[in-house]
């Protein structure tokens, strides 16, 4: 069975975090703080609010199908 | 040698974990707008097939309430015609089409709010993320272009 869009979304972001942290633990200069703030977490915030938009929508797509059957 | 390249190795493992993001999380964008349009086609659908319900219903009403007219005018005939079965069944197709009509608006209104997120969404992959793919190869080029100078003195 596919699981659906946005956990698969979910566990892409999961391993873009465990990434960084591996990276994290050897590059700590500046430029590695500078990434984190001014890139990182910018792109892993609205990542999240993509997926938390997509889980919402396909909810509704569910619901929508289920309520209509018949 | 190890300790020495363990940065650049790390920051190759981000740089390869960002591109792999990046596909797979157009994938997920491409996906989801699949399965909006299939259920939108899909809901479509069952308007359609609801909608010819309800005219076939109609028509069997009408035709019942002629016949009841017929039989109200007719001192002969015997007894009334019934109509509320065919009136029940108009009834129960003319719900069954505003519920589909009004999940379709639902459907509407959430997914033009949704597009505004998957807009913002759509251009920070197609946009920031090759940036920030071409930031980490230039500091990982200047890392290894650094180490080449080093290493003879070192």
């Amino acid at each position: 069975m596919t699981a659906r869009p946005d956990q698969d979304g979910d566990q892409q972001l999961r391993l873009l975090g465990d990434a960084w942290d591996k990276a994290a633990e050897h590059w700590r200069d500046g430029m590695a703080r500078q990434f984190d703030s001014a890139q990182l977490t910018p792109l892993l915030h609205e990542s999240r609010s993509y997926l938390e938009a997509l889980r919402k929508l396909l909810d509704t797509l569910e619901a929508a199908e289920r309520d209509t059957e018949g | 040698m190890t300790r020495i390249h363990a940065d650049i190795d790390a920051l190759k493992g981000l740089h390869d974990a960002l591109v792999r993001y990046r596909h797979a999380q157009r994938d997920v964008t491409a996906r989801s707008e699949d399965q909006l349009a299939v259920t939108r086609a899909s809901l479509e659908g069952k308007a359609s097939r609801c909608r010819t319900q309800l005219e076939l219903c109609q028509a069997e009403l009408g035709a019942c309430q002629d016949r009841a007219a017929r039989a109200a005018e007719d001192d002969s005939a015997d007894g009334t015609v019934d109509c509320s079965g065919y009136a029940r069944a108009v009834e129960q197709s003319g719900e069954r089409l505003e519920q589909i009509r009004r999940w379709q608006q639902r459907i509407d209104a959430e997914a033009s709010e949704f597009q505004v997120t998957a807009g913002r969404f759509a251009g920070l992959l197609e946009t920031e993320l090759p940036r920030m793919e071409e930031y980490l190869v230039a500091i990982i080029a200047s890392l290894e272009a650094a180490r080449r100078v080093q290493t003879p003195a070192s």
